[in-house]
């Protein structure tokens, strides 16, 4: 049966949408800016469109899972990100959540 | 000005003030992070075409600054469309109801042209529709902007349920006019093995005094009701004095009424609650007879400059009279006073009528709640 690539692109996405945050937050245990997270997170596998993942440090941030400090670096001002002590928390218990969904579909599949 | 300014510009002029500067200033790194990138690639400088390139990679600048935004994504959220396509659904069926209820109204009342009343028909549930979507909408995306989750969205109960079948107009015309095989075939299981669809009762109720309220504010007319008596010699009727006095306690009379139908129909069970609204509204619709009756005048007819008055008392709540009636002249004046009496039987039996729903009502109250007995 051949499978229909535009319904398989809509449901990997989906597939995708939640683990990314868990991939930003793994990512971030190191600082990094924007530019250079986006190239980690593609050399893993993961693209990312800038247009998602620039709002998405935002919203990290805001949550209190990420903090942010303007620097210059390679002679231009930059943001650097990093993990929150209350980011590492969360990224330790969303880990442990992902182990346990990703078992139990070891075991479905 | 160069791309990156005009793009930045464009972005800029979506974002809300306190936060621009600083996701402008972290969006002109990104941008120039990827210029850069791609000429240490091609190892000379970008053109302009591909620096727009890069710029149409990053994406649109409405679409870029909307994934900043804070608020909802979208007017009607995942959360609420089902319910908001449940009220538009519902509403333009109750629209074309109306609709269908004014035209069929006009059409036997006998309008100057049958094809004009159609074409209004079909005006009048555009316009309504369009009007209800928006209103619905607006509605909508107020709750989502304000985050506001009303309690029936949480706490529902399954014998509540019975409005939702509004939406479906196979359900309406089974449960109110349907037969039996219709109701079999069209209806949902559960209304066809019930007696009757129970709000259908509500929903007519609701319907019929939508269009006395739309004909007494003036929104449509029966041209056939100001003229009485044989072709060629009809008189005109005119109100007297106490309906222009009683308007406004008419007019929130059936609207009360209407309120009492549409809670009904939201909630079926609601026995007591509904018992108690309508022990009070008939009480109004008492208190409104009785005003009425007391004014003593209540039409005139007029005829060839002749006129006779629609008037009573008392006095005529005498069963003789109502025995004689029909053998009164066929003036002016012997058709006033047919129409006299039966306008004061037409009264006093109304009142008899509403002193009996208000003890019927009464009495529910005091019944036990039957979704505790059940």
């Amino acid at each position: 049966m051949i499978v229909d690539p535009e319904l398989f692109e809509s449901m990997r996405l989906e597939l995708r949408r939640g683990s990314l945050v868990l991939a930003v937050l793994a990512r971030l245990r190191e600082e990094r800016y924007g530019y250079t997270l986006r190239q980690a997170l593609a050399s893993d596998g993961l693209e990312m469109e800038e247009s998602t993942l620039y709002p998405l440090l935002r919203r990290l941030e805001s949550q209190g899972l990420l903090t942010s400090e303007w620097r210059e670096e390679e002679k231009r001002r930059k943001r650097f990100y990093r993990l929150s002590p209350m980011g590492e928390a969360m990224l330790s218990a969303l880990a442990d959540e992902w182990r346990g969904i990703s078992a139990s579909l070891d075991k479905i599949l | 000005m160069d791309l990156i300014d005009r793009y930045l510009n464009a972005v800029a002029a979506q974002l809300p003030q306190d936060e621009r500067a600083d996701i402008i200033a972290e969006l002109r790194d990104l941008i120039l992070s990827r210029f850069e990138a791609r000429e240490e690639e091609l190892g000379r400088a970008l053109t302009g075409d591909e620096q727009e390139a890069i710029l149409h990679e990053i994406g649109h600048p409405l679409v870029v600054a909307a994934r900043y935004r804070k608020g909802p994504d979208s007017l009607i959220g995942p959360e609420l469309f089902p319910y908001w396509l449940f009220a538009v659904k519902a509403g333009l069926l109750l629209m074309l109801a109306v609709q269908a209820i004014v035209l069929f109204i006009n059409l036997v009342g006998g309008p100057a042209d049958a094809g004009q009343s159609i074409s209004q028909a079909i005006h009048g549930f555009i316009g309504s529709g369009i009007t209800l979507i928006g209103v619905v909408t607006v509605i909508g995306a107020a709750m989502e902007h304000v985050g506001y989750r009303p309690r029936w969205m949480d706490r529902w109960r399954v014998s509540e349920l019975s409005a939702f079948g509004l939406s479906d107009p196979a359900a309406w015309g089974a449960a109110m006019g349907g037969t039996r095989t219709a109701k079999a075939t069209w209806a949902p299981r559960s209304l066809g093995r019930a007696r009757g669809w129970p709000g259908g009762e509500y929903l007519f109720s609701f319907l019929a005094t939508g269009v006395f309220v739309l004909w007494w504010i003036g929104a449509i007319h029966f041209p056939g009701l100001i003229r009485l008596g044989p072709p060629g010699a009809e008189a005109l009727v005119t109100g007297a004095p106490i309906w222009t006095t009683l308007f406004g306690a008419i007019l929130l009379y059936a609207v009360a009424q209407m309120a009492v139908d549409l809670a009904s129909l939201a909630r079926p069970s609601a026995v007591r609650m509904r018992a108690a609204a309508q022990a009070v509204i008939a009480a109004a619709g008492l208190w409104l007879t009785w005003t009425i009756f007391g004014a003593g005048h209540w039409f005139t007819l007029t005829r060839d400059g002749e006129t006779a008055r629609i008037a009573g008392d008392w006095s005529l709540l005498d069963i003789d009279r109502l025995r004689a009636l029909g053998d009164g002249t066929r003036d002016l004046a012997g058709m006033a006073g047919t129409l006299s009496l039966v306008m004061s039987w037409v009264l006093a039996l109304s009142a008899i009528g509403l002193v009996f729903k208000i003890v019927g009502s009464l009495w529910r109250l005091v019944q036990p709640d039957p979704r505790r007995t059940a």
